[in-house]
C-alpha cells in the first residue's frame, strides 16, 4: 500500500522528473459528466455525450484557472519552481476521487437521484484543498484561500447550469 | 511557535476551523480536544441527520412517530459507537501507532471531522421544522460530504502523508458511512 501520488514522506518534490499527473482529475470530472444524465428519467446518448463534454470543459477551465492564478498571485514561488501552482493544483484536485466514487455509489448502488450536490461539494473541496498544497509548498496569505473557493464557485455554479440546460 | 502554542484557542473555535481548515487544526490542535467533547459533536451531527431522514418518511405518511425517535436514537448510536469504530479501523490500517498517535486522537480528530456535518444538519433541521422541507438529503448527505475533507487530512496525519493512500481509506470511510444510512434508515422506516 505504499503508493505515492505527489508525496513521500510529507516532502513536497521539487525538480522536473517526477510531476502530478492531471489526467485522474479529468477523469473524475467526465465520470461525473457521465452519471449525471442517469439521475433524468430517460438516458440518451446525446445527453451523456453533451453532459461528458460539459464535465471536461468544467475540469479544463478549474486546472488552467487555478494554475494562472496561484502562479500569478506567487511570484518568487513561481521563480523558484516553475511548476509548483501545476503540482498543487493536481495534488490537491486528486481529491475528487473519493467524491467521484461515492457519487457512483450513490446513483447505481443506492438508488439516489443527484450527483450534482456530490460534484458541487467535489469542486469546492478539491480546490480548497489545491489552496492549502499551495500554502504547503511555501505560499503566504489569504488570497491562496480565497482564490481557489472563488474559482470553484463560479464553476460549481456554472456547472450546475450546463446541467440545467442539457436536452 | 512558542506563541502561537501557548493562545489557548476555544474548543468551538477548533471545531469550526475544522471545517475551513482542517489540514492546521489536525497537524497543531487536535491534542488539546478531549475525544468526548469531539464525540459529541458526531453523535449530535448523525442524531440531527437521521432525524431529518425519519421525519422525512414521517411527512411521506411511510413511518411512525415511535420509528422518527428509534432513527434518532440509532443515529446517535452511529455518530458515537459507530464513528468511532471507523476511527478505529483507519488507525489500524494506517498503522497510526508507529507514528506515536493514540487512538483517543483518531477517535477525537475523526469525529470533529463532522463539524461541518453539524452545520449542515442544524440547518436543515431548522427548515425541515420550519418549512416543512425534505432535508435528509439535501443538507445531511451534503454535510456528510463535507467532512471528507477533515477526514482526508486526519487519515493523512495518521497515513504519515501517503496520498494515494489516504484517498483510498477516505473513500472507503465516506462509503461506509453513506451506505450505513442508507441501511440503517431502511432498518428503522
Amino acid at each position: 500500500m505504499e503508493m505515492r501520488l505527489g508525496y513521500k514522506d510529507g516532502t513536497a518534490k521539487s525538480g522536473t522528473g517526477d510531476r502530478v499527473r492531471l489526467w485522474p482529475v479529468y477523469l473524475c470530472f467526465i465520470i461525473l459528466g457521465a452519471t449525471v444524465p442517469f439521475a433524468k428519467p430517460e438516458v440518451k446518448a446525446t445527453t451523456m455525450l453533451l453532459s461528458m463534454l460539459a464535465a471536461a470543459l468544467i475540469a479544463a477551465l478549474a486546472i488552467n484557472l487555478l494554475v494562472m492564478l496561484f502562479n500569478a498571485s506567487n511570484r518568487p514561488l513561481q521563480e523558484e519552481d516553475s511548476q509548483f501552482a501545476r503540482d498543487a493544483v493536481g495534488t490537491g484536485m486528486l481529491f475528487m476521487i473519493p467524491f467521484t466514487v461515492l457519487a457512483v455509489l450513490a446513483q447505481f448502488v443506492l438508488g439516489w437521484n443527484g450527483i450534482m450536490p456530490f460534484a458541487s461539494a467535489a469542486i469546492m473541496t478539491a480546490a480548497a484543498t489545491a489552496g492549502t498544497e499551495v500554502v504547503k509548498k511555501g505560499a503566504q496569505g489569504m488570497k491562496n484561500v480565497m482564490i481557489p473557493t472563488l474559482v470553484a464557485l463560479v464553476l460549481s455554479t456554472a456547472w450546475m447550469l450546463l446541467v440545467g440546460i442539457l436536452p | 511557535m512558542e506563541t502561537a502554542a501557548t493562545v489557548a484557542v476555544p474548543t468551538w473555535k477548533t471545531a469550526l476551523n475544522m471545517i475551513i481548515n482542517p489540514g492546521e487544526v489536525v497537524k497543531t490542535r487536535m491534542g488539546k480536544v478531549p475525544w468526548p467533547y469531539s464525540l459529541a459533536v458526531s453523535g449530535l451531527s448523525f442524531t440531527l441527520f437521521f432525524m431529518q431522514t425519519g421525519l422525512d418518511l414521517l411527512r411521506a405518511g411511510q413511518i411512525e412517530t415511535s420509528a422518527v425517535v428509534l432513527m434518532t436514537m440509532l443515529g446517535l448510536l452511529y455518530g458515537t459507537a459507530g464513528v468511532a469504530m471507523v476511527a478505529v479501523m483507519v488507525w489500524a490500517l494506517a498503522q497510526a501507532g508507529e507514528r506515536e498517535i493514540t487512538i483517543s486522537w483518531a477517535i477525537s480528530s475523526f469525529a470533529l471531522g463532522y463539524s461541518a456535518t453539524f452545520v449542515y444538519a442544524l440547518t436543515g433541521l431548522l427548515f425541515s421544522l420550519a418549512l416543512g422541507w425534505k432535508t435528509a438529503v439535501a443538507f445531511g448527505v451534503t454535510g456528510v460530504l463535507w467532512a471528507l475533507r477533515p477526514t482526508l487530512f486526519t487519515i493523512r496525519q495518521m497515513a504519515g502523508d501517503r496520498l494515494a493512500f489516504s484517498i483510498a481509506l477516505t473513500t472507503l470511510c465516506g462509503a461506509m458511512l453513506l451506505a450505513g444510512w442508507s441501511l440503517l434508515g431502511k432498518f428503522g422506516a
